[in-house]
């Protein structure tokens, strides 16, 4: 058993806001050695949403475990350091706009010639090979574009809005790396390398394919339906105790049902025929809606979650990041950790999520400052001299963190 | 089952005991070429029941969810309460790489099926269990649904509008992050086994999984927000509307994402520079953010002489991020779609043609195509049982008369 799982195998992340910085993350995580390629005059965009480029959460979340190159790749000095990276790659991932890494000579084409079994992942917004391949997208605009944001609102609801959330990127990240592992497997038993060209509005699309087919069998336009569900009564977002305070319920089977009415004190106005089965509880859903809140609103959510989850039924509190912090399921899986960034100091992340009975992951290590590893990497990994180095960084084509 | 091209995961076999919180998990390995056996109880899995339905008719083999996520891969039934169902089960185990499992913790080990028993049967097994709370901890062993696992991961109270209830998101993206997770566990440890012949077992969580697939900044920046002597954040709201703004136009609505002064100023020039928007405390994000409202009212006169594609054409141009809310139909329809071919037609032996969407992406030289649709109840029996574990037909009906298979 090697130490981590990736030990030895090396990315290279043209990355920018959170597809493919997530991605070099997690590869990161399982032990690669992951080199984020960096500019000083076109930062990566999530460098520049504050003040300080070397402190900001959403960047240090997703680049922890990486190595960070400063280098001008509109230099031809700068181009060929960067190939000469390449030989020695195993993967590579970028989501910049579509044919920014061909103006760069660093397309999949030219890239093979140097490299011929590199794994290479691109994922634009909308993917390669259509109209739209060149158009900057961001994660909120592939929930709209992909039909996701459409059907993510109340039917009362003059029009979708969505979250504080980039859906889907982070969805769009894990898949990029799934698709890289594979391909890593691939490779592993038959030599080969591979081009991957991902669409991310495509992963939006994805996750409501029932939806896609609703349209494309029953030829009928998919309403939204907000926090109910078909087949479950009561289904919802509920208001509690305290302000902007919720809990969602989901009551499935007849058997929940009479456990939440048990949970919820035995109320007459549960007992009577209007909510004695599913199909009556649909039918009548506003009005049980209306009682179930009435019951809420008496407690706080997570009274609200303990009361139901103790009597079997699913619930589970709108969690913020300090219930969340708090939450013990989370605290005994570890989920979050702390970990210590130069500049940032200690801060919470999330831990990879998952537990492999016999594997060992290296300890998480913060994001890098930027610039801060080009001349580790010019000397470990190019064997470059220390003049070298001077020379380049003298003329503009390397920069380091100062 | 021919194969007609080679794709990165054909050399491997996955049985898949899965239900809707694994089903994504599945697809996505069918999709890169595994062999994936689901295995359904003889009456067939419950999510065969799970609406819309094709023809809005009940029926087993026409759920859109089950035809969705099953696609690409092949069915067979057992009963794996009964112990001839078992023995079977463990010969299956034998051929297979990988097991994906959705069961509640102690369902498998009450069988004798847990990983210490199966690895016996094959060292190599790679099992994971996809659950709600996971294995272990205090919620082991509570109950979870989507919206649930939705609310507890963050992101519920910050979807929708802020005076309103928070809004659940379509599908089962908090179960699908989970499948995310639990492929990459997989296919890792697929790498290793290539050198060490290991197995694993792993735990994934939809609870644990659902933060880091939907949002995992958020926690992280409430953090970098918690500082010795200061009071704490004010509790997250609802901000979707201020942050990433929908506004109508001719034909629909639009979103707009401008984050930097250039790409304000880049939408101010797409709209006809207006003088009422070239004030400039509008050039400043969070100004925005704060007089949503006020900003709201004053776009509805110029968001509306443009249709969508007008208004998504002429940011680009101008470089300022545009996109039009398209329903499913205008997804469907849209050139894009169109030109990369996502959707493939297939056709279904109860519910006939019709198109599907493919899997979010295209490799150079393996074949990433639609093989099949989803599995009818039974449909592989012959092949494998027969084929592959050497019964005959005889046996089959006399097995499934026992409620074996």
């Amino acid at each position: 058993m090697p130490n981590a799982p990736l030990e030895g195998i090396r990315v290279l992340s043209f990355g920018t806001g959170a597809v493919i910085p997530d991605f070099g993350k997690i590869l990161g995580e399982l032990g690669a050695e992951v080199i984020k390629i960096e500019s000083k005059d076109n930062m990566d965009f999530m460098r520049t949403i504050g003040a300080d480029p070397n402190n900001i959460g959403g960047f240090n979340e997703s680049n922890r475990s990486k190595r960070s190159f400063g280098v001008n790749l509109k230099t031809d000095k700068g181009k060929d350091i960067v190939r000469k990276l390449i030989k020695v790659t195993d993967i590579i991932g970028e989501n910049f706009r579509g044919d920014v890494m061909r103006s760069l000579d660093l397309d999949y084409a030219r890239v093979r010639r140097i490299k011929s079994n590199i794994i290479y992942v691109s994922s634009q917004g909308f993917g390669q090979g259509g109209p739209y391949s060149d158009y900057q997208a961001y994660g909120p605009m592939l929930a709209a574009a992909s039909g996701l944001l459409s059907l993510w609102k109340h039917p009362t609801d003059p029009y979708p809005v969505g979250a504080n959330v980039p859906l889907p990127d982070h969805m769009a990240s894990k898949m990029a790396v799934v698709l890289a592992l594979a391909a890593l497997d691939y490779r592993r038993r038959t030599g080969k390398g591979q081009y991957i060209d991902m669409s991310q509005v495509e992963v939006a699309a994805t996750l409501i394919g029932e939806a896609c087919l609703d349209y494309t069998v029953n030829q009928r336009v998919p309403k939204p339906v907000g926090n109910r569900s078909p087949y479950a009564a009561p289904h919802g977002c509920y208001r509690c105790k305290g302000d902007d305070q919720w809990c969602a319920i989901s009551v499935f089977s007849p058997d929940e049902w009479e456990r939440f009415v048990k949970a919820i004190g035995d109320p007459d106005w549960a007992r009577g025929p209007k909510f004695a089965d599913l199909v009556n509880r649909l039918r009548n859903v506003e009005e049980l809606d209306t009682h179930v809140e009435q019951w809420t609103l008496q407690h706080e959510p997570r009274e609200v979650m303990n009361i139901l989850q103790a009597a079997g039924v699913a619930a589970g509190e709108a969690q913020r990041s300090a219930e969340t912090i708090d939450d013990p399921q989370l605290k005994w899986l570890n989920a979050l950790i702390e970990v210590d960034h130069p500049v940032s100091g200690r801060r919470l992340y999330p831990n990879l999520p998952f537990r492999i009975s016999g594997m060992k992951l290296p300890p998480s290590r913060p994001a890098p400052l930027l610039g801060q590893h080009t001349e580790e990497v010019c000397r470990e990994t190019l064997k470059m001299s220390d003049d070298a180095i001077r020379t380049l960084k003298e003329e503009g084509v390397l920069f380091c963190n100062t | 089952m021919p194969r007609k091209k080679e794709g990165a995961l054909s050399v491997y076999r996955v049985l898949d005991l899965a239900d809707e919180k694994g089903s994504y998990c599945t697809r996505m390995l069918a999709d890169l070429g595994a062999d994936v056996l689901k295995v359904e109880k003889p009456s067939g899995d419950s999510t065969r029941n799970t609406p819309p339905f094709a023809g809005d008719t009940p029926h087993q083999e026409k759920s859109l969810h089950f035809l969705y996520r099953q696609a690409n891969k092949r069915g067979i039934t057992l009963n794996l309460e009964v112990p001839d169902g078992r023995r079977i089960f463990k010969e299956l185990i034998k051929k297979c790489d990988v097991l994906v499992e959705t069961y509640p913790p102690g369902y498998m080990s009450g069988l004798g099926l847990d990983y210490e028993n199966l690895k016996q049967v094959n060292p190599g097994l790679i099992m994971a269990s996809v659950t709600e709370f996971g294995q272990t901890g205090p919620y082991k062993d509570w109950k979870g649904s989507e919206i649930v696992q939705y609310a507890l991961s963050t992101t519920l109270v910050t979807s929708g509008f802020q005076d309103g209830a928070p809004i659940n998101l379509p599908g089962t993206p908090a179960y699908d992050s989970a499948s995310l997770i639990a492929a990459i566990s997989i296919l890792v440890s697929l790498y290793v086994r290539g050198s060490t012949g290991e197995g694993q077992y792993i735990d994934v969580s939809a609870h644990e999984c659902s933060r880091l697939g939907l949002y995992p900044w958020m926690v992280t920046m409430y953090s970098y927000n918690l500082n010795p002597n200061m009071p704490p954040p004010p509790p997250e709201g609802r901000l979707g509307a201020a942050i990433y703004p929908v506004y109508p136009c001719k034909d629909g609505m639009i979103r707009v994402v401008a984050l930097t002064p250039r790409q304000w100023d880049a939408l101010v020039k797409v709209l006809g520079e207006p003088e009422v928007l070239k004030m400039p405390e509008w050039r400043e994000f969070f100004y925005r953010i704060a007089n949503a409202a006020d900003l709201y009212a004053l776009m509805l006169d110029f968001t509306t002489k443009y249709t969508m594609v007008e208004l998504f054409e002429r940011g680009r141009q101008e470089g300022v991020p545009i996109v039009p809310i398209y329903d499913v139909a205008g997804f469907y329809n849209s050139p894009h779609t169109k030109a990369r071919k996502f959707f493939v037609n297939q056709k279904h032996p109860v519910v006939g043609k019709f198109d599907a969407p493919g899997p979010p992406y295209k490799w150079s030289s393996l074949s990433c195509d639609m093989r099949s649709t989803a599995p009818c109840l039974g449909q592989h029996n012959e092949d494998i049982y027969c084929k592959e574990l050497g019964f005959s037909r005889e046996d089959l009906a006399a097995m499934r008369r026992a409620g074996v298979i």
